[in-house]
């Protein structure tokens, strides 16, 4: 099978992860901007950050077959550092229109303050100027009205509700989601938002239309493989393949190909490595024989 | 209007549909009327270029290529794409580039470049005014180890060969075999082969053999007439080894180091390979040239 995980900090994980992806079917990933764990205290950073998701994060998951594709914004965390977060949406343009970048993300939420609603507006009426997908990142605490919120505001800055993707749902949030018209993205972490289980249960209970699973992997305990191990559980519990396909695959195509980034005939070609690339001095090799035009079992 | 940029309109034609090109006409407008200081438009215009037109080969004829290599000396577009031909042609409409600032405005868009920007960008160095501002620029190009930005800085081009210091063309040439580039298609390169390069060389072919690790056929490319002795016993023990595209490198190494001897009773030896019966056909027609490596390029 192939997969499409449209939600993963690639910048947090090794090659050894990729490896597995790969292995494992992933065939293409989105990396959403987000925090780094830590507060950042410069707009530089987030700038050389922004670079590394268009350059070096691209190049290193080509070298494992994995077609990479990123969501430009400022998150909801450091919107409230209001000085800071001025100077780093006067630099967002710069990166919004570069190649593969599908989306504006993560962005929303996160204890819900009038500095991030702030944040959160300007790049809704950025995205709703330049016709752009939005991907948002819903808020741990008071998640339920926080995506009601999310949802509402949207609305109100003209963003397509088509365009919307509404991240980290839950069983209770999911109804509102796809009632307004949203797509409803679930990420599988093995101790917290949601676990593989619950997410077979909510594919049988709501169906596959609009509904999204990815892995939300990063710096924390989480897991690259969430995509493909959900993938396997929901056909064992008996879902159908072919909502299997859509919630793991298609659906994300369909909303993030919006953007008109996603070469979608490339995608569904048998992908094949170079690592002879390099990337800024660096290889991801270590001495090891490069793997030249391997192909990626794409069944 | 430069003549690079109506040669490259000419070539574009047949590549951009009416919407294409009306936006291509008008993005050229704005580049004209930009202030002189470094400012937004102008890097996003070039960011935006990916949005508005193909990423699908130029296909010069080769009548044209041949006009480009008289327009600007060693400049071959073959392996140009339609969107670096597009932004090639904003980077010659922005104004003031020709002024004081034309560096600081140049430098700006490279600041926050993506892969394909970086490719388009560097390939532009040698069709601008007053170019060897830029020599510091076009050495950053081929620092890269990311193969498609090096290859954009490095081959195809007569800037490095007429704008380089010595030791920024050494550096070139040899990073070149460690990122596998095609050094065949770096301009100039039979015309500034020198003892420091060969000792060089030399140095890192030994390297390699202690490594028990192979040699690119290239690198007997950058010996010429040089490395003495040295060169000619390291050319000779390549031979013994068991790559055949490496004993072709070394044979057309010998031609061109002028080891007639050597060369002829290695041929009598009867090496019945096909890369090394090609390498001697072309050796015996003419003294090889950097063009000879090309059927080697990757073996």
């Amino acid at each position: 099978m192939r997969f499409f995980d449209p939600h993963i900090h690639m910048t947090s994980r090794t090659t050894d992860d990729l490896e597995a992806m790969s292995k494992a079917g992933v065939r293409a990933i989105i990396e959403p901007a987000f925090w780094l764990g830590q507060p950042r205290t410069n707009v530089g950073t987030f700038v050389d950050y922004w670079s590394s998701l268009v350059g070096w994060e691209r190049f290193r998951a080509a070298q494992f077959g994995v077609a990479h594709y990123c969501a430009m914004g400022l998150n909801s965390k450091e919107a409230n550092d209001e000085g800071l977060a001025r100077e780093v949406l006067a630099e967002l343009p710069r990166f919004a229109f570069k190649e593969g970048v599908v989306a504006i993300g993560e962005i929303g939420y996160d204890e819900i303050t009038k500095a991030e609603e702030k944040a959160y507006q300007w790049q809704l009426e950025f995205a709703a100027q330049h016709d752009m997908v939005v991907m948002v990142h819903s808020p741990h605490r008071d998640k339920k009205n926080g995506i009601r919120r999310s949802i509402a505001v949207a609305k109100e800055c003209g963003v397509s509700m088509s365009k919307l993707v509404i991240d980290h749902n839950n069983e209770e949030t999911v109804q509102d989601v796809l009632d307004a018209g949203a797509w409803a993205a679930f990420t599988i972490y093995p101790h917290t938002k949601m676990g593989s289980e619950r997410m077979v249960e909510i594919v049988r209970q709501y169906g596959p239309a609009r509904i999204i699973v990815d892995s939300s992997a990063d710096w924390g305990v989480s897991d690259p493989l969430s995509v493909p191990k959900t993938a396997h559980l929901m056909l064992e519990r008996g879902i159908a393949a072919e909502a299997v396909e859509l919630t793991t695959w298609q659906n994300a195509l369909d909303a993030y190909g919006q953007s008109g980034q996603i070469d979608k005939e490339a995608l569904l070609r048998t992908p094949s490595i170079d690592q002879r690339q390099l990337f800024h001095q660096n290889s991801v090799l270590r001495g090891q024989a490069p793997r030249i035009d391997e192909v990626v079992p794409n069944n | 209007m430069s003549s690079t940029r109506e040669y490259l309109l000419r070539c574009l034609e047949p590549h951009l549909d009416a919407r294409a090109h009306e936006w291509l006409v008008s993005a050229c407008a704005e580049c004209e009327a930009l202030p002189h200081q470094p400012e937004v438009r102008f890097p996003t215009l070039i960011s935006l270029a990916s949005r508005k037109v193909p990423a699908k080969p130029l296909a010069p004829t080769l009548a044209q290529r041949a006009t480009a290599h008289e327009l600007v000396s060693g400049w071959n577009p073959e392996r140009w794409t339609v969107l670096e031909a597009v932004r090639a042609v904003l980077v010659l409409s922005r104004a003031h580039l020709a002024g004081p600032q034309g560096v600081a405005i140049l430098d700006e868009v490279f600041r926050h470049a993506d892969i394909g920007e970086l490719c388009a960008l560097y390939k532009t160095l040698q069709l601008l005014p007053d170019n060897a501002r830029f020599t510091w620029r076009a050495g950053e190009g081929c620092r890269s180890s990311m193969s498609a930005v090096y290859e954009a800085a490095a081959c195809d081009t007569g800037f490095p060969y007429a704008r380089f210091d010595d030791v920024a063309w050494r550096q070139l040439i040899v990073k070149a075999l460690f990122v596998g580039a095609p050094l065949h298609r770096v301009y100039g390169l039979d015309g500034r082969l020198d003892e420091e390069l060969a000792r060089i060389v030399l140095d890192f072919v030994e390297e390699r053999r202690s490594a028990q690790r192979g040699i690119v056929p290239a690198t007997w490319a950058c010996l010429g007439r040089n490395g003495g002795a040295r060169a000619r016993a390291s050319l000779l023990t390549e031979l013994s080894t068991d790559h055949a595209a490496g004993r072709a490198g070394a044979l057309l190494g010998l031609a061109r180091a002028g080891y007639t001897d050597d060369f002829k009773a290695y041929a009598a030896r009867g090496d019945s390979d096909p890369l090394v019966q090609q390498a001697l056909g072309r050796a015996l027609a003419a003294r090889p040239t950097q063009d000879d490596y090309a059927p080697l390029f990757g073996l």
